[in-house]
């Protein structure tokens, strides 16, 4: 592993120790003043719970509120609403009742009107030692579900993918709010220096349907939104196109005069010196950015394992480099990695929205999803990283138990669906709630997605009523006033 | 011990049972020691779990959040209180921990709710804070103490006092007037402004800033009209304008902007703050249409995106007025009345149905484009025709000729024509609105061909270019899929355009007129389409040369379409221009329209109880906030009138929040932090103004001035504390004693410098480099290859007139930020931004440091620097010093930067200093 400390200049190194950084400065500043530096003017009053970020590094690691399972997490995001039917949520009633009317079901769902119920479009058999039903459909993920903690009884507040996509992301259905990374990032700051803290990388079919909100920083500080990078399209401006080294340098060391100048002539504000310790920082990431970004170090039987080297599957290639540069972005200790699969709106083509031809459609995804997602937690499993690593797979809601009128795909279902949690903190082999036996709406121990946000938080050492933020006159949270922990999912 | 307490309390029960029937339960007694005992601590004065208290009457008697009253009176069994405390459900029984209630306390409660609950008034150990008890919700006094002489400096110097600390020596002129071109216009001052100013303060060997300098300084910069273009910015970021309708699809709101421009004219025109309130909630009343673009700036769920069932829709439309209420609450009342959608509000005197009550005066407002009738759009129209109608007669000449079946000035029909197919509405390849795909041009036809019956080899119409040279012919047809068309049309060009002599013809091309113009093979849809073009190969065609459709050997009938003619490249992105400018033209003929909401007969408004529109209960009129006012419209009143009576209560002059939150908004456009540092939120929860006086002798005199913002710009920069030194000023032991007991500078011992926001930023550069294109108003220019919709949005990285205007003529594209800028903590438009965070991190630097932007406008810098100064190297450092930082460089900066610039070039210096703190920072 390299060292870049390094490249940093001598004042460079001393902005980035705190104590040196405070002593430098020619007036006192205390933390309070400090933390007005990344622009939390007024935010943390003594008796808030909001974290001391020290400008000149914001990316520092932080403490939890308690004691965390995890350190880091990967999110696992299917984008366009994963069919809870054709894959962990086996109804066996679904294929007595198949191409039968349900009767008092409702006549028009979200895209027009219902038709017959339908059975689950693929074969399920038990798997593991909790004999869990998994269906045919993803043959690698199902091979992990003793390591898997289920919840089957979710809901979301909109049937609609964008303020779906918002609501399990940010836990606001409108636009605007701090996603789950955000908030993560803000809390922790990450354990590595040199990558940015948060990363949100999008499937090389396209962004997911609420694009960039799903990893933006709302109100928090730009500090804390996903930087978008993929094994496709790295980081932007890493270097000055067309610039040669020597003009490059000549820039750099011209400006660390200036500003050494400048400072020396201004003292009293860290606003300046954080600055100057922000290109300190983005140096370091020049070089590390690209180094993460290069897999011809990975030895061929890891890009087999994943299904990196698949030629006649393109798509599928793209998304497990993109798992394999998750599993690195981890091993760097980047605190949060977002990992899409699936697209935008494309009528089903391009993620997991199946209208229409759903079995057709979903044997394309399910080959692009299925053996690098499963390979990546086993990587993360094999090298110990799952120690401390939260994996969770998640879709903004399910689907409907019948096609629709016209259609072999069914429609969009808020109101009972799964998603699941592995690794750090996580019991094995859970599976909790449940949907009615038909599969259309949680019956037991029902959890809206707050529930589920307020989890994941708990199990990175953080208290979801704690962790707020205010804005415009109302502390904010992930979970806005409704959260909930479940449990039944913890170790 | 233990055990005769426990006995002693079971004896005690037992008595008070068995006196039941003689004596009544006494609350004080009886009851309340219960309520004490196990309630209170999640139901108190410090939590009120599920909004529910149980040590204050009036709200013990109302119940909580989730359901009705918990106390019937007369009705225990009824009463969700006894339910609760008696239920066997693990998850419903409270407490929910520690001891459950005895059986003999139970019964204590029951019989007091049987017997009637009474609650004797007075008894209660804590009162209920009065919510409207509270700073900002009382009158703007005229009374309260004044220092004197009246001044800001005299409230600030007062407030220092008190605190044992001073105001800072002045800053020197050329910070001043630094500080004040970006605070008023955003851009750095020119260096002529400067050494005019600088030699204007000029005082021996020193400087002083004279009055008269300084209020000609402000003036000056108050009537540029960059002053518009910066401070509607702060207006835009409130109420989170954007050009796409947001969540999934993102698509493009292509009239939005007009209520954008509108916002500068206001600021520009310095229109009177209560005017400008009405205008933007019911501007349709009063001339300015475009000003109700307010109403409807947030992100909305297009028909096509929400539910076909019925609760799908009702949550949809809940949502869209939730956040007119929003914006409203925040921006003009600094209210966080949204608050109350589910339940009252917990600090702020808003209950619930206030809040429903305000949802009704908009319940007409639908989110949708409507025709602007003012006279200023009305002649924006005409001057923008006029131009098109000139590019359009340039365009017979131009490099790309198309002759339309249509154009009589230039075909000739031979024969009589049967009619035209009319391409039907849609997207699809070949249907009217068809945008082009990966092999295919947009429709370019003007949605029609022409048809005639087929005759074998008989000539049929031809089309008449009248132009001389080689040009590359492009042919066009009508398509159907019914078999009648031809399948075999010929082209023929007819060199010297007499059509009888043959021996000048060559056979230029054929067309089965079944099929689209690269397609050869599959069936057709049954429905008049346009072709696309087939190229016919480079001709040489003389001012007489005519092309000739001529019939084929099948089909009954054969059709002609637009020819287009092509002098070297560029077909594409001509055929591009022309679909814009045909349809820009019918926008146009159909007259401007903004964004600016539908209004509709007003629906019923009912309160929901938890904010769930599946649970609608009594309905609800408009009314003004209850705690503030009694205004109640009757359900009869018209949609107009319900805006109108609204926006004259907001912009009354007793209003007690309106004036001073807007005070409070343009102080912080000069201190970077407000008097009310939670400029949108002046309830309970806000933050309390650091000087309340000062506040509300602004709001008075910002009243009193006639809402004149510009007044209020003029009274805050000839203040002295606005001109105290900043960042520069904290070597002495009085700073540091300062910066030790106020780090925050809330008490503005010395001026608050901060960092330029994003649009100043990419603004000032293209200033300092001499790109900046002045253009005002219009449609925004694109900061990425498409204006909205669903996937990656990749950035324009080229510099052209159109994108070197100022940002805030940009197409804002909700949550997506802007390539180099956005990360400068750049608003999103998804959520109100009330002030705008400074952070710091390695991406901003990565992209001022490294993008094509910043490397192409120091290219331009430099070679505007080697235009002004010659080939002197210590000039052109100089002047680099001179526009970008208003200053000469010192003879270290020189030495610095010689042999760098002498070695690379200037261009390495510019981008150092479009880099530097600087130049970032307004001093």
């Amino acid at each position: 592993m390299k060292h870049h400390a390094e490249h940093l200049s001598i004042s460079g190194r001393a902005l980035l120790d705190r104590r040196q950084f405070l002593s430098n400065s020619a007036t006192a500043l205390g933390s309070i003043a400090l933390t007005n530096l990344l622009g939390l003017d007024g935010l943390l009053a003594a008796e808030s719970d909001g974290p001391i970020i020290n400008p000149a590094r914001p990316y520092a690691p932080r403490q939890p509120h308690f004691p965390g399972k995890a350190k880091n997490v990967v999110v696992i995001f299917c984008a366009g609403a994963v069919s809870q039917l054709e894959t962990w949520d086996y109804k066996p009633e679904l294929i007595k009742w198949d191409d039968k009317p349900l009767p008092g079901g409702p006549a028009v769902t979200f895209q027009g009107p219902a038709g017959n119920l339908a059975r689950p479009q693929y074969e399920f058999r038990q798997r593991g030692k909790t004999g869990k039903w998994v269906s045919e459909m993803i043959p690698h993920l199902a091979e992990l579900t003793d390591d898997i903690a289920f919840v089957h009884s979710l809901t979301s507040k909109s049937n609609t993918h964008g303020p779906a996509e918002n609501f399990l992301s940010t836990g606001f259905v409108l636009d605007g709010f701090p996603s789950l990374g955000s908030w993560v990032t803000y809390a922790l700051g990450s354990e590595s220096q040199e990558l940015p803290s948060y990363v949100a990388i999008p499937d090389p079919r396209g962004v997911p349907q609420n694009g960039a909100n799903n990893w933006g920083p709302g109100f928090l500080p730009a500090a804390f939104q996903g930087t978008t990078m993929s094994s496709k399209n790295p980081v932007r401006h890493l270097t000055a196109p067309g610039v040669s080294g020597d003009a490059d340098r000549a820039a750099r060391s011209l400006l660390q005069r200036m500003n050494a100048r400048h400072l020396e002539a201004n003292p009293g504000d860290g606003k300046l010196a954080a600055r100057i310790a922000s290109y300190e920082l983005a140096a370091r990431m020049q070089l590390s950015v690209p180094e993460i970004n290069d897999l011809s170090t990975e030895p061929a039987h890891i890009l087999k394992m994943y299904g990196a080297d698949d030629a006649q599957n393109p798509d599928k290639a793209a998304f497990a480099k993109n798992c394999i540069l998750a599993r690195r972005l981890i091993e760097k200790g980047v605190r949060f990695v977002q990992l899409f699969n699936g697209a935008y709106a494309s009528g089903g083509k391009l993620n997991w929205d199946g209208h229409n031809a759903l079995k057709e459609q979903y044997d394309v995804h399910a080959g692009i999803l299925d053996q690098p997602a499963a390979a990546l937690i086993r990587d993360l499993k094999q090298r110990g990283l799952l120690e401390d690593t939260l994996v969770v797979w998640c879709t903004e809601f399910g689907r409907m138990p019948f096609f629709q009128k016209g259609a072999k795909g069914r429609d969009h279902n808020p109101d009972g669906f799964t998603c699941w949690l592995t690794g750090a903190g996580v019991k094995p082999g859970v599976s909790h709630g449940r949907t009615d036996d038909l599969g259309q709406k949680a019956i037991e121990n029902i959890h809206p997605l707050y529930h589920f946000n307020a989890t994941i938080l708990h199990l990175l050492g953080l208290d979801y009523e704690r962790l707020s933020f205010e804005h415009n006159g109302i502390q904010r949270r992930l979970t806005n006033v409704e959260g909930k922990l479940i449990p039944e999912l913890l170790a | 011990m233990k055990s005769s307490l426990g006995s002693y309390a079971l004896v005690l029960s037992l008595c008070l049972g068995a006196c039941a029937a003689a004596a009544p339960v006494d609350f004080v007694r009886d009851v309340r020691q219960i309520f004490e005992k196990h309630c209170i601590e999640c139901h108190g004065e410090k939590k009120q779990k599920s909004g529910f208290r149980l040590d204050v009457k009036a709200e013990a008697l109302k119940g909580g959040d989730n359901h009705g009253p918990d106390i019937i009176p007369g009705k225990a069994k009824e009463s969700p209180l006894i339910h609760l405390v008696s239920t066997t459900d693990e998850d419903e029984v409270m407490p929910p921990k520690g001891a459950r209630l005895s059986v003999a306390e139970i019964d204590t409660l029951t019989r007091w709710i049987d017997e009637g609950a009474a609650w004797p008034d007075g008894v209660d150990r804590v009162k209920l804070a009065d919510k409207r008890d509270h700073w900002s919700f009382k009158v703007i006094s005229a009374s309260v103490e004044k220092p004197q002489p009246l001044s800001i400096d005299a409230f600030i110097d007062a407030k220092l006092a008190e605190n044992g600390l001073r105001r800072s020596p002045p800053a020197d002129p050329v910070a001043v007037i630094r500080r004040i071109a970006f605070d008023l216009t955003g851009l750095p001052p020119t260096p002529e402004r400067v050494s005019a100013f600088v030699e204007e303060c000029r005082d021996g060997s020193s400087f002083v800033i004279r009055h008269s300098s300084l209020q000609r300084l402000a003036d000056d910069f108050l009537a540029s009209p960059r002053y518009g273009e910066r401070w509607a910015q702060h207006w835009l970021d409130v109420v989170r304008f954007a050009d796409t309708h947001g969540f999934e699809v993102n698509t493009e709101r292509p009239n939005a902007w007009p209520y954008r421009d509108y916002v500068i004219r206001a600021f520009n025109n310095d229109t009177p703050y209560d005017r400008f309130i009405k205008e933007q909630i019911v501007g349709d009343a009063m001339g300015e249409d475009a000003a109700t673009g307010f109403l409807v700036t947030a992100s909305a769920l297009l028909p096509d995106q929400i539910g076909k069932d019925a609760p799908s829709m009702r949550l949809a439309r809940q949502d869209s007025l939730d956040e007119i209420v929003n914006n409203v609450g925040q921006t003009f009342l600094g209210l966080s009345v949204g608050c109350a959608r589910c339940h009252d509000h917990k600090f702020d005197p808003i209950t619930a149905k206030d809040y429903y009550a305000m949802q009704a005066f908009f319940a007409g407002v639908q989110y949708g484009e409507r025709p602007i009738r003012d006279q200023h759009s009305e002649e924006l129209r005409k001057t923008e025709l006029a131009e098109l109608e000139l590019k359009k007669t340039k365009a017979g000449t131009g490099r790309v000729i198309f002759i339309d079946d249509e154009d009589s000035a230039r075909t000739t029909s031979l024969k009589k024509k049967n009619g035209h197919g009319e391409n039907p509405a849609g997207k699809g390849r070949g249907y009217r609105d068809d945008e082009g795909g990966a092999d295919w041009v947009p429709n370019i036809s003007r949605g029609r061909y022409t048809w005639w019956d087929n005759v074998p080899d008989a000539d049929t119409f031809t089309w008449n270019p009248g132009v001389e040279g080689r040009f590359r012919v492009w042919l066009s047809w009508g398509v159907h899929g019914s078999g009648v068309h031809t399948r075999d049309a010929r082209y023929v060009l007819d060199r010297d355009g007499n059509l009888a002599t043959r021996d000048d013809q060559t056979e230029i091309g054929n067309a089965d007129q079944f099929r689209f113009a690269n397609i050869t093979e599959g069936d057709s849809e049954k429905t008049p389409l346009w072709s696309g073009l087939r190229d016919a190969g480079v001709q040489e065609l003389r001012g007489e040369s005519r092309i000739i459709l001529r019939g084929g050997k099948t089909g009954t009938g054969i059709t002609a379409d637009v020819l287009v003619l092509e002098e070297g490249d560029g077909l594409k992105g001509a055929v591009a221009d022309f679909s814009r400018f045909e349809k820009r033209k019918a926008e146009l003929a159909r007259g401007p329209v903004v964004f600016g909401g539908i209004f509709t007969e007003p629906e019923d408004i009912r309160l929901l109880s938890r904010g769930d529109p599946e649970q609608p209960k009594d309905e609800v009129l408009p009314a003004v906030l209850s705690a503030f006012g009694e205004l109640t419209l009757p359900k009869a009143t018209p949609e107009q009138k319900r805006r109108k009576a609204l926006a004259d209560w907001i912009a009354s002059p007793k209003n007690p929040l309106t004036a001073r939150v807007m005070v409070n908004r343009i102080w912080q456009g000069h201190f970077g932090t407000g008097l009310v540092e939670t400029p949108s939120d002046f309830g309970h929860n806000g933050m309390k103004p650091t000087h309340p006086e000062l506040l509300d002798w602004l709001a008075a005199e910002f009243m009193r001035s006639g809402w004149s913002v510009k007044h209020m710009h003029r009274l805050i920069v000839m203040s002295e504390t606005y001109r105290q030194s900043g960042f520069g000023f904290s070597r002495t032991d009085a700073a540091k004693a300062a910066a030790t007991l106020d780090a925050d500078i809330h008490l503005l011992w010395r001026y608050p410098g901060r960092r330029l926001e994003a649009e100043t930023l990419r603004d000032s550069m293209l200033a300092v480099s001499g790109q900046l294109n002045l253009g005002m108003y219009g449609r925004g220019f694109n900061l990425f290859n498409q204006r909205g919709g669903l996937s990656g949005f990749n950035p324009v990285e080229t510099l052209t007139p159109e994108n070197q205007r100022r940002m805030i003529y940009a197409h804002k594209v909700r949550r997506e930020p802007e390539v180099v800028f956005g990360a400068f903590d750049c608003p999103d438009a998804g959520q109100s931004t009330a002030i705008r965070r400074a952070s710091t991190t390695p991406i901003q630097a990565l992209n001022l440091f490294n993008s094509r932007f910043t490397l192409q406008v120091s290219e331009a810098f430099a070679a505007r620097l080697k235009k002004e100064t010659g080939d002197d190297l210590v000039k052109q450092i100089n002047r680099v010093y001179q526009i970008a930082l208003t200053r000469n460089a010192s003879a270290g900066e020189l030495s610095d930067a010689e042999p760098v610039v002498r070695q690379h070039g200037l261009a390495v210096l510019c981008r150092a200093i479009f880099n530097s703190n600087e130049f970032l920072f307004v001093p």
